[in-house]
């Protein structure tokens, strides 16, 4: 009896289960056919509509997206690369860069620059977006309050080179006695701390940006904080800021120069960091640029056949090293033997895999100018020849002076993107096997991180650098004893006089020769290991021309930019 | 009737046939049987087999396969399994200076387009170096290269070079190369730095090479012999292809398994014998007793593992770097016992109350004749089950911890490490994630088909029905 159940419940369970089977494929395949069938659907409408919505000849409009939003828009605190790009579109100082990325007028219409100080005369017809002229005393009360100690604006440096700049900002002075002054409303006097010759360079800063007094005070402390707690007197003016969502910036109708603007909206209404989705956005036709492209994404693009660009940030990238007496990097013969292994050309060609990226050489990136032509051209680095036998007898004599017996364990202090990991495991790899040393990877998020270098907590690091200004100095500074972004406290007399030679030296052979000199001591002393200089590779919709991409300044800058008519 | 005869031996009394007594069938311990229902069961033996064989695969694979897992071969990198492995020997590389040419005549009629381009020596992937003639009145020219075809609308491709000086007319291309087939192209730029329409292609195939050194470090032997320039060998064998840094993904996975079946199997063995312990206890001594003990294992499963981990991880000083696979490991066996001690708990208080016990307590059993004789064998069947669908939760566990970065510290492999990397290039090189998904997928599912045959198999109430 229990026999015979049993076998009908078995038969039961092997037709019930050969139907499972066949509505389980029946179900699959719908599916499938599903999302073929909704997947042609929305390429049909995507393609004709959505092609629309990137850029509106029309409207002259342009869609973009933002990578993060900006923390505000105040110009005296600003530090972060969204927020002085968007402030380029929105504000304007002394002097601009143009389309060509030359210094050009900006609120000032001419200018004279002296030993000792500067004289700008500003354009009558500069307005405020409510129509109210900028005078002379906008500047000074926004100097002022950048360097105000209260404010604690992280780029109240730039200002330094202005008189008793930085005495101001430590609160030894008023903030009275800052060396500029309104002459009149359209005359502006500043005086030098010391002779001073990029000072052109300097006030196309988005810290040298006028304030309006009356107006900064009436927002309470809220200045820049939203859409309605700023005055703009830049090509644009942004009329919707949905926090976290959406920024819009629309054509001001007020600014001077308002002929030579031709876009009317620059509306940014998604934000992203994600590669992968920005190209989907690009894909979908719903933004005209994605400027920030992954090795993993180019195949696609190559497929797709959209039109590829590249440009170098100017930023450099390098090994950083910390000089703490008890870090094992103190010592000159492992960072030699470190260096003796570390080929830049394989990193960038085989690890990073981005065309526009260049092997590191150097502090100082091949695009600065020297006295005639580029500096890197004047002053050739000193080439390192790779050689792991004398690698490893340095790492024999830092050994030696360390008085340990096995190669030391070293940590490298990361990003914890998925290109910095790579570049992590790489150098882990690459000094395991050359020299026995083991490296330790920690990841960090970016904050995490520069808190990690700040308070010195690191062996190696990788480590950015991009420029403020389009001089050596800025980087040169890096490295100075004083200079509160050099995390690893590499101290060198002769690095620092070299540094305070070039500050105030008005003449370029002699200051050219000093950033050379400052190439030399790194290079000898091991403060560095270059690794690359950033190139960027991005991707334009084919209509939009006109878009600027530099290296010192605002970028990306749309202000030039232009729609042309599909073919 | 004379035939008759009757011995004395007919009348002996019948022995007592003591055969009648004994069973016909052979005697089947608990254990027995549950193996012989077992092994009808043909998925759960199946997945028996498949994790005897990973096991295999796990502790003597790195003996076969004796690959460094952390070993990088960067002329190498994201190869699929299966590819082409012919490879040229030859010469070291050696810097090249390129080509310049002194500045056309000006009486030139200034044209745009490029005359012709030309490799200057054979492409490898090595270095492709390329020359062409000077276009008149440029100011520089710009590379493009492509792996489609530029026409018919002009998609140039990567912007791999940019030259500032027209004298230059050659181009150095190292970027990433691999042996296949790229559109190079040449445009011109004018005295503004902007592109002209006007642009040259050069189609170029390029061959894999490895310099001999390479070659004699790799142990590689040519055709007839000691190597030679121009001998064709075969570059180093990767049965499952390589990853992002061109490390064996074979010898990664077998390393891989050693983190995560480590995990997966010392982690449920201490938590289900924790739980075993705890819950034996509450269930057999009952009473107060019993309530508190259950409601601080309440109190257990409402504490969130992640940030469990995070503290056991800060608690053991593991440094950044660092592996975390023992706090992880810790995390688990603190935080995971409770459902073993429950189910144990239950199945206790149940036997507790079978007539049997109260039989052996009568006859004078004592307390641990009891539990060692009666609840524990009892008990055994549901543990098992419960040991066999923890392993794969725990793997699972592991797999996703090492996916966010808790897990591993690098260069260490574990499967789930391997698919967060993966993950990154899984459009154009989708066998670095296929395959620790695939190892994670197998395994997970044959120690639950596993756990579901045990099941079947361990519970006595089943046995009737065969």
């Amino acid at each position: 009896m229990s026999n015979i159940k049993s076998d009908t419940s078995e038969a039961l369970t092997r037709t019930g289960s050969i139907q499972l089977l066949w509505l389980g494929l029946a179900a699959t395949v719908g599916i499938a056919i599903l999302m073929a069938l909704l997947s042609w659907a929305s390429a049909l409408t995507g393609s004709s509509t959505a092609t629309l919505d990137a850029i509106d000849e029309d409207s002259e409009t342009v869609t973009l997206l933002l990578r993060t939003e900006p923390p505000q828009l105040d110009s005296t605190r600003a530090t972060d690369s969204v927020s002085i790009s968007l402030l380029g579109h929105v504000m304007e100082g002394l002097l601009r860069f143009d389309e060509n990325n030359q210094l050009a007028p900006g609120v000032a219409e001419r200018w004279e620059i002296r030993e000792d100080g500067a004289t700008f005369w500003l354009r009558p017809d500069a307005r405020w977006n409510d129509g109210i002229p900028v005078t002379a005393h906008d500047f000074v009360f926004a100097w002022r309050t950048a360097l105000a100690p209260e404010n604690a604006s992280e780029y109240a440096f730039i200002l330094y080179p202005v008189k008793n700049g930085e005495l101001i900002n430590s609160g030894a002075l008023p903030i009275e006695a800052l060396g500029v002054h309104a002459v009149s409303d359209r005359i502006l006097e500043v005086e030098f701390e010391q002779p001073l010759a990029y000072f052109e360079e300097l006030v196309a800063f988005s810290t040298y940006n006028p304030i309006r007094e009356d107006f900064y005070r009436s927002r309470e402390g809220r200045y820049g904080a939203d859409v309605e707690d700023l005055l703009y007197n830049g090509p644009f003016q942004m009329t919707v800021w949905v926090h976290g969502a959406h920024v819009r910036l629309e054509k001001n109708q007020n600014y001077w120069g308002r002929d030579r603007i031709r876009l009317n909206v620059i509306d940014m209404p998604y934000f992203t960091t994600d590669a992968t989705s920005a190209l989907n956005l690009f894909k979908d036709g719903k933004v005209a640029v994605v400027d920030y492209l992954g090795a993993e994404q180019l195949d696609e693009v190559l497929q797709q056949r959209w039109q590829l660009q590249r440009f170098g940030d100017g930023s450099v990238w390098f090994l950083a090293f910390n000089f703490a007496p008890d870090r094992v990097t103190a010592n000159l013969h492992l960072r030699k033997a470190l260096q003796l292994v570390t080929d830049p050309g394989e990193l960038v060609n085989r690890i990073i895999k981005l065309p526009g990226n260049l092997p590191g050489e150097s502090l100082f990136p091949v695009w600065l100018q020297g006295v005639d032509t580029f500096f890197r051209q004047e002053h050739p680095v000193q080439q390192i020849t790779l050689d792991a036998d004398a690698a490893r007898e340095h790492l024999r004599i830092a050994m030696e002076e360390l008085g340990i017996e096995s190669p030391p364990s070293i940590s490298l202090l990361v990003d914890d993107t998925p290109g910095a990991a790579k570049q992590a495991e790489y150098f882990q790899n690459l000094y395991r096997t050359e020299l026995g040393i083991d490296i330790r990877i920690d990841r960090q998020i970016f904050k995490q991180r520069l808190a990690k270098m700040q308070s010195q907590d690191f062996d190696l690091a990788v480590y950015g650098w991009g420029p403020d200004f389009a001089d050596p100095l800025t980087f040169g500074e890096l490295f100075a004893s004083w200079n509160p972004n050099n995390n690893g406290r590499f101290i060198n007399e002769e690095y620092d006089e070299s540094v305070r030679l070039a500050q105030s030296s008005l003449d370029p052979k002699t200051r050219m020769e000093a950033f050379a000199r400052q190439q030399e001591i790194l290079i000898e002393q091991v403060a560095l290991i270059p690794n690359y200089e950033r190139g960027r590779v991005y991707i334009t919709d084919r209509r939009l021309k006109g878009v600027v991409r530099r290296a010192v300044g605002p970028d990306p800058d749309y202000t030039n930019a232009y729609i042309t008519p599909s073919p | 009737m004379s035939n008759l005869s009757l011995t004395t031996a007919d009348f002996e009394p019948i022995k007592l046939q003591r055969e009648t007594q004994t069973i016909s069938r052979p005697s089947l311990s608990y254990w027995r049987d549950a193996w012989v229902r077992l092994k009808t069961n043909k998925r759960a033996l199946i997945s028996l087999f498949i994790i005897v064989g990973l096991l295999v695969f796990t502790i003597a694979g790195p003996w076969i396969w004796t690959i460094d897992p952390s070993a990088q071969d960067l002329d190498q990198l994201s190869t699929p399994p299966g590819a082409n492995r012919v490879a040229k020997i030859v010469a070291p590389y050696h810097p090249w200076a390129g080509v310049t040419t002194e500045p056309a005549p000006i009486s030139t009629q200034p044209t745009w387009a490029t005359q012709e381009v030309r490799l200057a020596e054979p492409a490898t992937t090595q270095a492709v170096r390329l020359e062409w003639d000077p276009v008149p009145a440029a100011t520089g020219y710009r590379v493009y290269r492509n792996i489609y075809d530029p026409e018919p609308d002009g998609a140039l491709g990567l912007p791999i070079g940019e030259i500032y000086d027209a004298r230059r007319v050659s181009y150095e291309d190292l970027l990433d190369l691999s042996p296949t087939r790229f559109w190079y192209s040449i445009v011109a730029t004018d005295d503004l730095g902007r592109e002209v329409a006007e642009y040259t292609t050069l189609v170029v195939d390029v061959v894999r090479v490895i310099t001999i050194d390479q070659a004699v470090v790799a142990g590689l032997e040519g055709p007839n012999g000691p190597l030679e320039l121009g001998d064709e060998v075969l570059i180093k064998f990767h049965p499952l292809g390589t990853d992002y840094l061109g490390r064996d993904m074979l010898a990664r996975l077998m390393y891989g398994a050693r983190v995560s079946l480590f995990i997966g199997i010392i982690a449920p063995l201490f938590f289900v014998l924790i739980g075993i312990l705890y819950g034996s206890a509450a269930g057999f001594i009952g009473g107060k007793t019993d309530q508190i003990l259950m409601r601080f294992a309440d109190f257990v499963v409402a504490l969130p593992f992640l940030l469990f981990m995070i503290l056991f991880k800060i608690a053991f000083g593991i440094g950044p770097g660092e592996s975390g696979i023992f706090p992880m490991l810790v995390a688990l066996v603190v935080l995971s016992w409770p459902a073993t001690a429950r189910l144990v708990r239950g199945q206790i208080l149940q036997i507790r109350e079978e007539a049997y016990i109260g039989a052996s307590q009568l006859l004078g059993a004592k307390t641990y004749y009891l539990i060692l004789r009666h609840m524990i064998p009892n008990t055994l069947g549901v543990i098992l089950v419960t040991l066999t669908f923890a392993v794969p939760t725990v793997i699972f566990v592991e797999a996703f911890l090492s996916f966010i970065g808790m897990g591993v510290a690098p260069p260490t492999p574990s499967w789930g490490s391997m698919c967060n990397e993966g993950i990154q290039t899984m459009l154009n090189h989708p066998h670095e994630l296929i395959f620790p998904a695939l190892f994670i997928s197998i395994t997970v599912l044959a120690f639950n088909l596993l756990g579901d045959g045990l099941r079947d198999a361990l519970d006595a109430r089943m046995r009737s029905r065969e």
